[in-house]
């Protein structure tokens, strides 16, 4: 059926890890209510969560009967270290969003995602990544009134500043 | 330029050092538990322009939905106690410890204005072979089972009307559970529910026009919008003891917000409810104003509490004792 | 009665005409940013014409739903991201369209089959309103739960290579829609314990992170090979390219007001089956689907856009929103001291004319806009990924984040991102992830209304359904969808 015949580099993993996900989603979907009625609240996550566990065993077992590729590798094709840099980077940034603020979160991960990715000069990144943070936040928080979290920037006396200056 | 740098350093400095200014000296942050459109929604973004005339800063209102309001209160909560987050809430905060759905109520704020009270109808289709609550009730024990009430889930105004009738007079009938009482009125024009405790506001219109036909107000007395439909207390006195009861509209701030800021807000908000405005929206979507503060409105606050969750228990609705939390039977 | 001056009241006020201008213009913007929504937009304009008269007030607002609709197709077509969840499927041609260097095209092309759409839409509001209300009004729950089965069975046309991997990926989108505290009982479901699961996850969230984030990684595998280079001629569709595509977009259009008018079903779900429409009857695409086919970016366009007519439907004759946008209207309404119902039409026809009048001019707008500022908006994809990828990836952060101002929201999207970031490596559909979280609630709870209003007795459901023949047709159109899908059809039709 695929056209693919043999297996990516951690398929077989992630194939398993959705399998044994699915499982667990069964179980815990039978933990809402059991086999108590037609319409409890539990009756279509349970339905659903079946229909998960079917499919990823089907797409386990083609998994399976595929023979591992050789000439793909975990580290160039499925992982490079420019994807892991990347989400670790967006961890980070979650984490430091509310006890840094938006504006010098923002500013930090731009500049740093921007300097790693292009390797041009440190003065251009910031640029950019000002620039950029700026219009966000023109944008999102003085026209959509979209409160980000302030961290360290006492944002709410900057605005009431701007606007006294009306 | 020079006096907007001067202006963001000075705002810099400002936070290093807290000072005491004048409350409110910027934007307020206004936190409405349910979403976009509903009653709760609608009433507070109608009061709120005219508190911010008082207050004399902006009131940057935003919907923090689901968990049946309560993870917009627990981000009310979790705000710090300066006055500059409200939480613009409905009834359904007082119900959550009884209801298993979290442990923070209004308890853990102080109220700033119970603004309003809504009234329960009860509403069928025109087509229905009854007029009146007895023949109501006369149809249903005649046919057990057969009639469906559209309800919101448990802890619902439709839920608690229907446990107050069961309380009276067993009935047996079908609870659909819907969304909110404008899907379940729709399904009740639609035919999918036959009967629907309803708040008055939210039926009114269709009333009006014919698509829907009253039963009984479900309070004491009855409202200027529908003067011929008959108060519940006409046909069934039964009933007295358990009325006035019907959900609410409120303003609160976390608990240990200091006194002057508690002061200024409770001051703007009293202002806004009187607005010609306001009343007139609030008459013709028929909500009765209360206005209440202070202690007035902790006194309404608890009574409803102590009603509503014993209702609840006695009904097998509540999941857990309101004893454990301290709530005593009225 | 005096219909024509209310009609054309938006065009002959300089500040309505105006309003309704800088509405749409605004509205396409807030359409394709991630996080920014149409319904955040109105609930803000709320607050913001709150003293205004309600004539310029619904302008603006009006301005903003039409552009906001179109608007998501922008960032669907150049990023793969879909600005609303209506874009979806337009993700799904329009991105491999722009990897070809033709997104002005698609854009092009996307703007004018909105407008027919939008068109068709308003048509039906001016001319069929009370027709098509009684019969939304008509839907049972039984009807509901056939077309959401209607809207799941879509996985089979969204999965491209691998069924059951698009069978996996629907159930979990499903399951994905169930987490949080069930609204019909409030008991918990898949919450484990966390308070911040309650709320259940927000299903922007989801699809930035599929979309979005998952995207962005993927293009991190190629970040240094230069951008493809877009062609700027051919934006503006000729009448042969649009008069070729008009008839699959009338049909997606009638689909799309319908589905509109229902009230709890919008421009979302019907933009996913005007798509899995389009698959069916188009029997010789140009490009095959999901490779660029100019019709599956015309079925979801002219169908979401015209949900927007739809909508107003219930809303204009019942006061009954046809979706969350109209929902607020109905509130503005209300503050503007209207009561919104039955009776607002025979009251104040006026109000409903006008609203016709508003929705026609923002639609022109719409046209005016859409096409003019599509070379500069396509010079986006030109820019170096280097630097366009960290913007993206700011951009999905404070999308979810705006969504419900909450960090739980990043979390997910990043989860999200990342899973979708292996699924995409691995050969599995997103779409039917996000089509699994769409349909979830309606089919839940649908089935559960319908199943408890005849407590819990199976068969007497069966029998509602065979003897409604509203219920029926929709049960006929399920199986004829399922026949058509199966291999057996297709030898059949092979012979």
């Amino acid at each position: 059926m695929d056209p693919k015949p043999t297996r990516r580099p951690g398929e077989l993993a992630f194939t398993i890890f959705l399998a044994a996900a699915s499982l667990g989603l069964l179980w815990s979907a039978y933990g809402i209510a059991g086999f108590e009625a037609l319409s409890s609240p539990g009756a279509v996550p349970m339905a659903t969560t079946a229909i998960m566990v079917v499919s990823a065993l089907v797409v386990l077992f083609e998994t399976l009967r595929r023979p591992a590729g050789r000439i793909q590798t975990l580290r160039r094709d499925i992982l490079p270290p420019a994807v892991i840099v990347t989400i670790a980077m967006i961890a980070l940034y979650a984490l430091l969003l509310r006890p840094l603020g938006f504006i010098p979160t923002s500013l930090l991960f731009l500049t740093a995602m921007i300097w790693f990715l292009s390797r041009r000069g440190l003065l251009f990144c910031l640029g950019v990544a000002f620039g950029t943070v700026l219009l966000i936040w023109l944008i999102f928080r003085m026209v959509f009134s979209v409160l980000m979290p302030p961290g360290i920037v006492p944002e709410g006396r900057i605005v009431a500043f701007l606007m006294s200056l009306f | 330029m020079r006096t907007f740098l001067g202006g963001v350093i000075a705002a810099l400095t400002m936070a290093a050092t807290p000072v005491l200014a004048d409350y409110p000296e910027r934007e307020i942050q206004g936190i409405i538990q349910w979403g976009a459109g509903g009653s709760t929604d609608v009433v507070s973004r109608a009061v709120t322009p005219h508190a911010e005339e008082v207050l004399g800063q902006r009131v940057i209102m935003q919907n923090v939905t689901g968990g049946v309001g309560a993870i917009g209160l627990n981000q009310a909560e979790r705000a710090a106690a300066d006055g500059y987050t409200l939480l613009f809430g409905a009834e359904n905060p007082l119900l959550y410890k009884v209801m298993g759905l979290g442990q923070k109520d209004y308890s853990d704020f102080i109220p700033i204005n119970v603004l309003a009270r809504g009234v329960p109808i009860i509403v069928t289709r025109p087509d229905a072979p009854f007029d009146t609550f007895p023949e109501l009730i006369a149809y249903i024990e005649e046919n057990p089972g057969e009639l469906r009430f559209g309800s919101t889930g448990p802890g619902g105004l439709p839920s608690v009307v229907t446990a107050m009738i069961n309380e009276k007079t067993p009935i047996d009938v079908t609870a659909v559970p819907y969304d909110g009482d404008g899907p379940a009125l729709t399904a009740l024009q639609g035919g999918a529910v036959d009967v629907m405790p309803a708040v008055l506001g939210a039926a009114i219109e269709a009333i009006r026009a014919g698509n829907l036909k009253p039963i009984a107000i479900f309070d004491e007395e009855r409202v200027p919008q529908l003067p011929d439909t008959p108060a519940i207390t006409e046909t069934n006195p039964e009933f007295a003891d358990l009325l006035p009861w019907g959900p609410f509209f409120g303003i609160f701030v976390k608990q240990g917000t200091p006194d002057d800021v508690v002061a200024k807000l409770t001051e703007a908000f009293q202002a806004g409810a009187q607005n010609p405005d306001f009343l007139a929206l609030m008459d013709g979507r028929g909500f009765r104003m209360l206005s209440l503060s202070g202690a007035e409105a902790q006194d309404f606050l608890d009574t409803w509490q102590r009603q509503t969750a014993w209702i609840l228990h006695d009904a097998e609705i509540a999941k857990n004792s309101p004893e454990e939390f301290g709530i005593e039977r009225p | 009665m005096d219909i024509l001056p209310n009609l054309l009241m938006p065009l002959t006020h300089l500040d309505l005409l105006a309003l309704i201008a800088a509405g749409t213009f605004a509205g396409i913007y807030v359409g394709a940013i991630p996080g920014l929504s149409v319904t955040m937009a109105v609930s803000i304009l709320i607050s913001f014409t709150f003293s205004w008269d309600v004539y310029p007030a619904l302008a603006l607002m009006i301005g903003i739903y039409m552009g906001g609709v179109y608007g998501g197709s922008r960032t669907a077509i150049l990023l793969n991201i879909p600005g609303a969840p209506s874009a979806i499927a337009t993700a799904l041609d329009g991105f491999p369209l722009a990897q070809k260097g033709r997104a002005g095209e698609a854009i092009g092309i996307v703007t004018v089959v909105s407008f027919i759409g939008g068109f068709i839409g308003i048509f039906a509001l001016a001319g069929l309103a009370p027709v098509l209300s009684d019969f939304a009004l008509r839907f049972q729950p039984r009807d509901f739960m056939l077309l959401a089965i209607m809207g799941i069975l879509l996985v089979g046309s969204l999965s491209g290579g691998s069924l059951t991997k698009g069978v996996f990926a629907g159930a979990l989108g499903i399951g994905i829609g169930a987490v949080g505290m069930d609204p019909l009982t409030v008991q918990d479901r898949f919450v484990f314990g966390l308070d911040e699961l309650r709320g259940g996850i927000s299903f922007v969230a989801v699809m930035i992170g599929m979309f979005g984030v998952s995207e962005a990684l993927m293009q991190l595998h190629n970040v240094h090979t230069p951008a493809v280079r877009q062609k700027i001629d051919g934006i503006v569709p000729s009448w042969a390219k649009v008069r070729k595509h008009l008839p699959l977009g009338l049909q997606s259009s009638a689909i799309g007001t319908v589905v509109g008018a229902l009230p709890g079903t919008g421009g979302d779900i019907a933009s996913l089956m005007a798509y899995d429409q389009a698959k069916r009857v188009t029997r010789n695409p140009e490009t095959p689907f999901g490779e660029g086919a100019v019709e599956g970016l015309v079925a979801p366009e002219a169908a979401n856009n015209a949900a927007v007519g739809g909508a107003f439907i219930p809303m204009m004759t019942l006061g009954i929103p046809g979706d969350a946008v109209t929902a607020i209207m109905i509130g503005a309404l209300f503050i503007h001291g209207l009561n919104p119902g039955p009776m607002l039409m025979i009251e104040q026809p006026n109000m409903f004319w006008f609203i016709v009048g508003s929705l026609a001019l923002a639609n022109c707008f719409m046209l005016l806009f859409g096409l003019t500022g599509i070379r500069l908006f396509v010079k986006v994809v030109e820019l170096p990924r280097t630097i366009l990828l960290p913007v993206i990836l700011v951009l999905s952060i404070v999308g979810a984040y705006a969504i419900n101002n909450s960090l739980t929201d990043v979390y997910w999207m990043l989860g999200f991102g990342v899973l979708g970031y292996f699924m995409r490596l691995y050969g599995y559909p997103l779409a039917p992830v996000i089509l699994g979280v769409i349909l979830s609630r309606l089919l839940d709870d649908n089935w559960r209304r319908a199943i408890i209003s005849t407590r819990e007795d199976f068969g007497a459901m069966l029998m509602g359904i065979f003897t409604s023949p509203l219920s029926l047709t929709l049960l006929l159109a399920v199986v004829m969808i399922l026949v058509t899908n199966s291999p057996w059809w297709a030898r059949w039709r092979g012979r």
